[in-house]
């Protein structure tokens, strides 16, 4: 699908010769302690939602694709879950979030993400449809699951992996360290949260079209 | 206790199939370099991994996504295994990020130490449970239990015919300190590595490349810069995460590849040294053309232009457009302006492709030239478009003059026009006879800056027009040309048919590229541009004898959309894969305890095809298979075939569609509808997917 998807745009691009892609504008990469980028999306109820709404609350992101294998770990285990209630019980926003491009296999249509909420029985707040991917690059945010979590005073206070595992095997979440979950609970204590930025692990996100991050 | 004996069961259930299941998109086996082991002695076994074509493993650093193949040992007491020597990576980008890993075959070696006390005579099993990622555009996890037998040997065993060679290879080849002075010093959001010595001092630093151990060292998708150095070469790197915690790593080691060797290096925070800097970045050299200055380009560019005039999908259009030249022999000024104007549209065609060329490359596409025609939907355009100007030469219908005025319509006021328009139609159609014959021209300036480009491409432009703008401007020549007359219909004529030629050997090379199913829209937008060519010249008639052409041109003009539409159009998806079925291996992944889904179809039958294009081959099913590791088996009818015939019958049908899911725990295969969703096959693979487990 994505050779045919290219070869269109080539086919587009060749006769017209116009409009030809300038590569990357520069925009810097999102740093800890920085304002987390804004952004705008529909969610899985049609509801357009932006991380505005939510200012002078804790947020945390999360991206998803319901292919892959390490969203499926964290899933399947209800390791993910349990993160997303205790986050909430203590006024955590979560937002999940999946950046695959329409025509990709975990595409989210509306009513896919709705569907595969209610089969992993998630308890987020919503799940954002970024299949633009550019909630996805405005964050940098490369694998599933990548995770976010924005501050009160709106920046950055964490990016990085879920845990420190990075394993498909379901057995590698024993013992795992939950950067995310330690992430809360500094912030919960009004620290400066102790591992800001670890590294992401798990399946690439399938974004559109050509082009960079940042 | 009843409890725990059901989820004991249930346990064993699920574990069972997953160690009889073969791997599916990596064979691995465990291969060692010795036919036997001394005591004491260390040896190498390897694991091996084929890999299926499209899919790739990952290396120790993953890159962005994806996951190092890991092994565990089981060895008997006293013998030791150590960590894999990882091969040098490649690089494996997947859209905006970058992955390192291995596609085809790989082995990873392992060094086996056999304990003093081993005993001559015996046999050791060497066990070992691999685990690893496989990705193409879906990853999935997979693991292999993996076994070799060895006998040992009181002496040093001979090495084994098959895999001796190979194995020393491998780590003959695997990245190696070489004594490599390596610092590293960030600056701002990038990182310099600066790498001296020997081993890299006189070698080709171009394509150098640092593979980080630790993947959050680097951004691993930006691109490295190479700046050479009399002693070494320094890379700006863009810095990981790891720089952004606060406190910057105190080691950055990996491996360095350069001049088609790997080294492994690692780097302290510091200064770069004097050496590893100040000869600029490394040049790229041309593939095939070498190193080809730019003037050499230029000329070998100007002849090509020339001799693309002689190909059979150019000189049609270009002999119509000189001979009609010719019949205004007499207003020498009016030629002059047509010949320049020719002259400006087929250059700036040329410019046009090459800034398009140019700007695809920087978006990072993977192209060269002839780039338009690896697409499909280009391929078809331009079939389409050589068989419109073959039915004009055919005199179906008229361009740009009225029936009457053939050959004096250059003289109207549109000819300005009208010429510079047929320069650029020369460059589109001259297109598919570029590649050959400018490939080292346009290879090199491919590699070059735009500017560079550009002259190569003006170069082959002025060529290009060169024998038609000369035509114009001497009017001796022009004087020389035959009178247009009755002959020329004819000559017309005749060179309609290098046209349907060019017509019909890029409607091949659409059928080469794409599927049937591409060829058959093509044809059929064939027949729409002919039925539009026709009514398009009975509207040109009627207007000629003062009719209202209006309706015929705008079906014409609706018909010409519609086939240029069927042909641009990007198919959903493409088929999903599967393999031709045989009642043996089908009963060979049934032994096998897989889900299997046997598809019998055939090539007339419409519903098959529909069900295939809606259901099968859609996304949802791709990953459902992927996921519950479905062979897809195709029995296919289009010929006659009395296996499947008799498969046919005893299910009860006398033809196809016909489809069926094997579950992993036996039985009689479920029988799907004939009209299938996409839905409809999940459900029956998730099902058949699903163990059977007695209750207890």
């Amino acid at each position: 699908m994505s050779l045919r998807r290219r070869t269109f745009l080539i086919a587009a691009t060749a006769p017209v010769l116009a409009g030809l892609t300038v590569a990357g504008a520069t925009r810097a990469a999102p740093q800890i302690g920085g304002p987390a980028p804004a952004f705008q999306a529909m969610d899985a109820e049609g509801h357009t939602r932006s991380l505005a709404e939510f200012a002078g609350k804790v947020v945390v992101l999360e991206w998803i694709s319901s292919d892959c294998p390490y969203t499926a770990k964290h899933y399947n285990s209800g390791t993910m879950q349990r993160l997303q209630k205790a986050a909430r019980k203590q006024g955590v926003v979560w937002l999940t979030l999946s950046s695959s491009a329409p025509g990709r296999e975990d595409y989210f249509t509306p009513a896919a993400a709705k569907a595969w909420q209610a089969k992993v029985h998630s308890n987020a707040d919503a799940i954002l449809l970024d299949g633009d991917g550019k909630i996805g690059r405005a964050y940098g945010a490369k694998v599933t699951p990548h995770m976010f979590v924005v501050g009160r005073d709106g920046r950055l206070d964490y990016m990085g992996g879920v845990d420190d595992r990075p394993f498909a095997d379901p057995a590698s979440l024993k013992g795992a360290k939950p950067y995310v979950a330690l992430a809360l609970a500094d912030l919960k204590a009004g620290r400066p949260v102790a591992m800001p930025v670890t590294a992401p692990y798990g399946c690439s996100i399938r974004y559109g079209s050509a082009g960079g991050f940042q | 206790m009843m409890r725990f004996l059901a989820s004991l069961l249930l346990a064993l259930a699920t574990a069972l199939p997953a160690a009889a299941l073969p791997v599916r998109h990596v064979r691995a086996e465990l291969v060692a370099e010795a036919q036997g082991i001394a005591p004491g002695q260390t040896i190498h076994v390897a694991r091996r991994q084929q890999i299926e074509t499209g899919w790739h493993t990952y290396w120790r650093n993953s890159g962005d996504s994806g996951e190092a193949t890991r092994i565990t040992w089981a060895l008997p007491a006293g013998w030791q295994a150590g960590e894999f020597t990882w091969p040098a990576p490649r690089k494996l980008p997947v859209g905006p990020l970058m992955n390192y890993g291995y596609e085809g075959e790989v082995l990873l070696p392992v060094a086996i130490t056999a304990p003093a006390n081993a005993k001559p005579g015996d046999k050791v099993s060497l066990n070992a449970k691999a685990q690893f990622l496989v990705c193409a555009e879906i990853c999935v996890p997979e693991d292999a239990t993996l076994a070799l037998t060895l006998p040992v040997t009181v002496g040093p065993a001979q090495p084994d015919p098959k895999w001796a060679k190979a194995i020393a290879q491998t780590l003959a080849q695997s990245p190696k300190p070489a004594g490599l002075a390596a610092v590293f010093q960030p600056h701002g959001t990038s990182v310099a590595l600066a790498v001296t010595g020997a081993a890299i001092k006189s070698a080709d630093k171009a394509g150098a490349y640092f593979y980080p151990f630790d993947a959050t060292v680097i951004d691993h998708a930006k691109p490295q810069a190479i700046e050479r150095g009399p002693e070494g070469l320094t890379l700006t790197l863009t810095s990981g995460y790891a720089f952004q915690g606060g406190k910057a790593p105190d080691a950055m080691a990996g491996v360095l590849a350069v001049g088609g060797r790997a080294y492994e290096i690692s780097a302290a925070p510091g200064a770069a040294p004097a050496g590893a800097s100040g000869l600029g970045p490394p040049r790229v050299a041309g593939q095939g053309g070498a190193d080809l200055g730019l003037a050499t380009a230029f000329v070998f560019a100007l002849i090509g232009g020339l001799i693309l005039n002689l190909m059979p999908c150019v000189f049609p259009i270009l002999a119509m457009k000189a001979a009609s030249l010719a019949g205004h022999g007499g207003e020498s000024a009016a030629a002059r302006r047509q010949g320049l104007a020719f002259g400006a549209g087929s250059i700036l065609t040329f410019l046009a492709l090459a800034a398009a060329l140019i700007g695809l490359k920087a978006a990072g596409s993977a192209i060269g030239w002839g780039f338009q025609l690896q697409s499909p939907p280009v391929v078809a355009i331009l079939a389409l478009l050589m068989l419109a100007v073959a039915l004009n030469l055919s005199g179906l219908f008229e361009v740009g003059t009225s029936l009457q005025g053939t050959g004096t319509g250059l003289a109207s006021r549109g000819g300005l026009a009208g010429a510079f328009f047929t320069g650029a139609l020369a460059v589109v159609v001259a297109a598919p006879c570029t590649a050959p014959f400018m490939g080292p021209a346009l290879g090199w300036a491919l590699t070059q800056t735009p500017a560079a480009a550009l002259t190569v491409f003006l170069a082959l432009g002025i060529g290009f027009a060169a024998p038609f703008v000369l035509v114009a401007y001497a009017p001796g020549l022009l004087s020389r040309l035959p009178r247009p007359g009755v002959w020329m219909e004819t000559f017309r004529k005749a060179l309609a048919f290098p046209m349907y030629g060019a017509a019909a050997w890029l409607a091949w090379v659409l059928s080469q590229q794409a599927g049937a199913g591409d060829l058959a829209k093509l044809f059929g937008a064939a027949v729409l541009v002919a039925m539009a060519g026709w009514l398009f010249g009975m509207a040109q008639k009627r207007a000629a004898t003062g009719g209202k052409p209006l309706v015929l041109d705008v079906s014409a003009g609706l018909l010409a959309a519609l086939a240029l539409a069927a042909v641009v159009w990007p198919q959903d998806a493409a088929e999903l894969t599967s393999e031709a079925y045989s009642p043996a291996r089908l009963a060979e992944l049934r032994a096998e305890g897989r889900p299997v889904f046997v598809n019998y179809t055939a090539a007339w039958c419409v519903s098959c095809q529909v069900n295939d294009k809606v259901a099968i081959s859609t996304g949802q099913v791709r990953s459902a298979f992927a996921r519950h590791r479905v062979t897809y088996l195709k029995a296919d009818w289009t010929r006659r075939d009395a296996t499947i015939a008799a498969e046919l019958a005893s299910h009860g049908r006398a033809g196809v569609p016909l489809y069926l899911v094997y579950g992993v725990s036996g039985g009689d295969p479920a029988i799907l509808p004939s009209i299938l969703t996409p839905d409809i096959v999940v459900k029956a693979v998730e099902a058949a997917d699903k163990p059977k487990v007695a209750s207890p």
